[in-house]
């Protein structure tokens, strides 16, 4: 037995023996890499601003930007707006999200195209261009003001929640229907034969099993709400915020340090947030059955109309803030000249369209580095101890958590302030890594999802063969991760195109992306502008989208190959 | 060498080829608006067909922080149109290489530094963007000065910049600080009818012209090309205090191109882009100057400088820190 043992794994190493260094090269490629990025360029700027908010104005380090904080009536303020604002967008997208998900996993299919394609409107357009259709319909003199006569006030606490809901419900659906086709039928049949009622069904099992994902979404508003700045901007009005207040205090009072500490601040929550997400995230993975069977649709009148009138509403709702800019875009003047025209597109304001040029390179540029970097760490996390594992994992979800604005912020005083590596400063490839790394988190979590679904015998079975890491990737891992590869690419390639607040920090005279571009128009007064600007993003994005679903259904799967 | 051949490669992989193909090629960040940019580098070109500018807008409190953020490595040659309270900030001062450019001897002594640091070839003045169709709907008079919008009729109904963000805020208030014996008294009580501040100094003009509120404190420009443009808006200067703002140009004493610097700066205060001044700015402090389009209309008066309140930049850029601590106390918006 024993010698049979020691002359199989001699045997491999005689095979393996040609590839031992290029494979060695590989496997410590493949692991330093990425890390040294995500060290570089996520790890040492927040390290910069950490720095930053500890240094006093006189250049003594201490908490005396902190005290400054704690002093300050307005920022204590922000702080409490802030939490109170997420908490309740959380609530209610929770409340929604789970309606919608509900209707869609478990109702009739009818009207699926509808609000699918509602949910995805948001995640084309920066959150700007959102405030900006709100104000066209709910405006004190928008659409729904001059057709009932009435007077709406949507600036403040309200109109920024509506913004935010509106923002976080698309991911809150997605992560719900996720949890929700988890579930195993045969508990629903146990329970039916046991006598439960539809409601007991729902209590007992259908919410227990959606708990996590519950946590998971919950989380996500909290956070795309408490580091929300484009809505704020816009509809905010004088309800302050603490993402605002980050801005006013770096731009307005030209004070970085204390901008530093309310970055600082802002990533409190988040930290505590993202430790409980992933807490349920294990619990999670750990309660999932493999050979569940999913729940069929199955109907019932009075639920199903109450659901289906909520949904509906709430999709239609998005088509229209995205639909009256949009159409805005069109209009002569806004709200006093109804007539079409194209004339809004001829923009030769912030560069014409080169920003959306610019974009495009760069959006290109953070999604396939992007895809590489992330593929590369998940695979190369294998090889990990267990415990270095949970580091790598824990910073490599940080990201969520951190505002794009800090993020940003964080570029410029880390990049800009000598040394080699300020030879990116105001190059593309500087903003693309940006981007990347504002989204890294959800790249990181699709691609470890991805790559779970790779069957450990086939990797073993190469490896017996005599097969390196090469050979394991070429002919295991990349057939099974190539669609979960593409969809990480066209994920980052889209937040990137839309993002706003990272960036704004980083753009030179040679460099202009879009959504700033944006930002500028409607800053100027240029409204229909902006709109028609908004319009070619989406447009440009769209078309990425319509180019994913074609890529996907052509990526042939393993199994059809085989 | 080899960080050298790394930015070379950079730049040639990157797209920055602009720079190879002109024979001069200089940074320049302003807070002019973009249109008015556009339209002065047009003129650039064909007097200067061989200087190539790459221009970046911001709005004058990001390119005042920006500046000080970048005091350790400089990315800029030249500032062009910063406000000036912001300009004389001593941690941008002290980056400023003197410099007397061709034509700043005909330019008033307020308009340049003793030291030539800095000069200024136009400014903005403070004005109200009054929706006369709303108010009237609302059945209220047109307010004609600071003190009218201290009446609570007008409760609700007024945007103004928020001063720690927009410079144009912190100039209506400053001129109201600083004309008054008790300046915070008025601010405070105006501030009881402010719907909202905003963080951009046009916007409450454009809030107003929309129709969103029915008064919009912002500067002159804005109103006068809302005219123009179609909306019903009547610009309203400040009786009292006409608070206005100088926009500053000036080298940095880190360019990396000072000849060219220097060529765009005389430019700057050359007659072929004196005369469009004329065309985006109330304030042109070249002699000689035309008026913008709408002027007239809009009620813009013949000679602006008589209706200029005495405004003491020195003293509002010293005080800005402490003007802010203050704001953030008794307004706390």
């Amino acid at each position: 037995m024993k010698s049979i043992l020691s002359h199989g794994s001699n045997s491999r190493t005689l095979v393996a023996n040609s590839y031992i260094s290029l494979d060695k090269t590989l496997v410590i490629a493949s692991t330093l890499i990425p890390f040294i990025c995500l060290g570089l360029f996520f790890g040492y700027p927040l390290y910069i601003v950490l720095i930053r908010s500890l240094t006093a104005a006189d250049g003594t380090v201490g908490m005396a930007n902190y005290i400054q904080v704690f002093n300050n009536p307005t920022l204590i303020a922000a702080t409490l707006n802030s939490l109170l604002l997420s908490f309740i967008t959380m609530l209610i997208a929770l409340v929604l999200g789970f309606a919608i998900a509900y209707r869609l996993e478990r109702t009739s299919t009818r009207g699926r195209v509808f609000i699918t394609v509602a949910l995805a409107l948001p995640l084309l357009a920066p959150s700007l261009v959102q405030g900006l259709g709100l104000i066209f319909i709910f405006g004190r003199n928008g659409l729904i003001s001059q057709w009932f006569g009435i007077s709406i006030n949507p600036y403040g606490f309200y109109g920024l929640l509506m913004a935010n809901v509106l923002y976080a419900l698309p991911q809150v659906v997605l992560i719900i229907q996720a949890a929700l086709r988890q579930s195993d039928v045969r508990l629903y049949e146990a329970a039916e034969v046991m006598g439960a009622t539809g409601w007991q069904k729902f209590r007992d099992i259908t919410l227990p099993n959606a708990k996590f994902g519950l946590v998971s979404a919950g989380f996500v508003a909290f956070t795309v709400t408490i580091t929300d700045f484009g809505n704020a901007a816009v509809i905010g009005g004088d309800f302050r915020v603490l993402a605002t207040e980050i801005y006013n205090q770096v731009a307005g009072q030209m004070n970085f340090s204390m901008g530093a500490v309310v970055g600082i601040l802002l990533l409190i929550p988040t930290v505590v947030a993202v430790g409980i997400e992933r807490f349920a995230a294990r619990k999670q993975s750990a309660s999932a059955s493999e050979s569940a069977i999913q729940v069929a649709p199955d109907r019932n009148l009075k639920r199903d109309l109450i659901l289906g009138a909520l949904t509906h509403s709430c999709a239609l709702v998005i088509y229209m803030v995205i639909g009256v800019t949009v159409f805005a875009s069109f209009v002569d003047l806004w709200p006093y000249r109804m007539e079409l025209t194209l004339r809004h597109y001829n923009i030769s304001m912030a560069g014409g369209y080169r920003p959306l040029w610019m974009s495009l390179w760069i959006s290109l540029l953070a999604a396939s580095v992007g895809v590489v970097l992330i593929f590369l760490m998940t695979i190369s996390m294998k090889k990990l101890p267990l415990h270095l594992r949970r580091i790598v994992n824990f910073i490599a979800i940080m990201p969520v958590g951190v505002p794009g604005l800090v993020l940003g912020l964080a570029y410029i005083l880390a990049f800009n302030t000598g040394g080699p590596l300020t030879l990116l400063y105001g190059t593309p490839l500087l903003i693309g890594l940006c981007n990347l790394y504002h989204y890294h988190s959800q790249g990181f979590l699709t691609m470890m999802t991805g790559l779970r679904g790779v069957p450990a015998s086939l990797e073993d079975t190469c490896t017996c063969f005599g097969g390196g890491m090469k050979e394991t990737l070429r002919d295991a891992v990349v057939p099974f991760m190539m669609t979960t590869c593409i969809a990480v690419f066209f994920f980052l390639f889209m937040r990137s195109m839309v993002s706003l607040s990272a960036v704004i920090f980083l753009i030179t005279p040679s460099i202009n992306v879009a959504p700033v571009a944006i930002m500028q128009l409607s800053d100027a007064g240029r409204i229909s502008e902006a709109a028609a600007f908004s319009t070619c993003l989406m447009m440009v994005v769209v078309a990425a989208m319509l180019l994913l679903r074609w890529l996907i259904k052509k990526v042939p799967s393993p199994e059809k190959r085989s | 060498m080899r960080p050298v051949s790394t930015k070379l490669t950079f730049s040639v992989l990157l797209g920055a080829v602009s720079s190879i193909v002109y024979a001069d090629s200089i940074t320049v960040y302003s807070a002019l608006e973009q249109d008015e940019i556009n339209s002065y580098l047009q003129q650039l070109s064909v007097d200067h067909p061989d200087l190539e500018v790459n221009v970046l807008r911001l709005s004058t409190g990001d390119l005042a922080a920006r500046l000080i953020a970048e005091a350790g490595r400089p990315q800029v040659d030249v500032i062009w149109g910063l406000a000036l309270s912001n300009m004389i900030d001593p941690q941008i001062l002290s980056q400023l290489a003197p410099y007397s450019p061709e034509g700043v001897d005909v330019l008033a002594a307020p308009y340049k530094d003793e030291e030539g640091r800095w000069f200024a070839a136009t400014g903005y003045l403070g004005a109200l963007c009054i929706n006369e169709p709303m108010l009237e709907r609302l059945g209220l008079p047109t307010p004609a000065s600071w003190e009218d919008l201290a009446d609570p009729v007008y409760k609700g109904e007024i945007v103004m910049p928020n001063p720690a963000s927009s410079g144009t805020g912190y100039m209506q208030m400053v001129a109201i600080e600083q004309g008054m014996p008790d300046g915070w008294a008025l601010i405070e009580q105006i501030n009881g009818n402010v719907a909202q501040y905003t963080s951009s100094g046009s916007r409450p003009c454009q809030m107003a012209r929309m129709g969103e509120y029915a008064i919009g404190a912002s500067f002159a420009f804005v109103a006068m090309r809302s005219i123009a443009e179609g909306y019903p808006i009547k610009m309203v200067i400040p009786e009292d205090f006409a608070g206005y703002e100088l926009e500053a140009s000036a080298m940095l004493s880190t360019s990396s191109n000072p000849e060219a610097a220097q060529k765009f700066l005389d430019w700057t205060l050359s007659d072929s882009v004196a005369d469009l001044y004329g065309d985006y700015k109330e304030i042109v402090t070249i002699p000689g100057a035309t008026r913008p389009e709408g002027a007239d209309e809009a009620g813009l008066p013949e000679n602006v400088e008589d209706i200029l309140f005495p405004m003491d930049f020195a003293q509002s850029a010293s005080d800005r820190p402490s003007f802010l601590t203050e704001w953030q106390q008794r307004i706390g918006r």
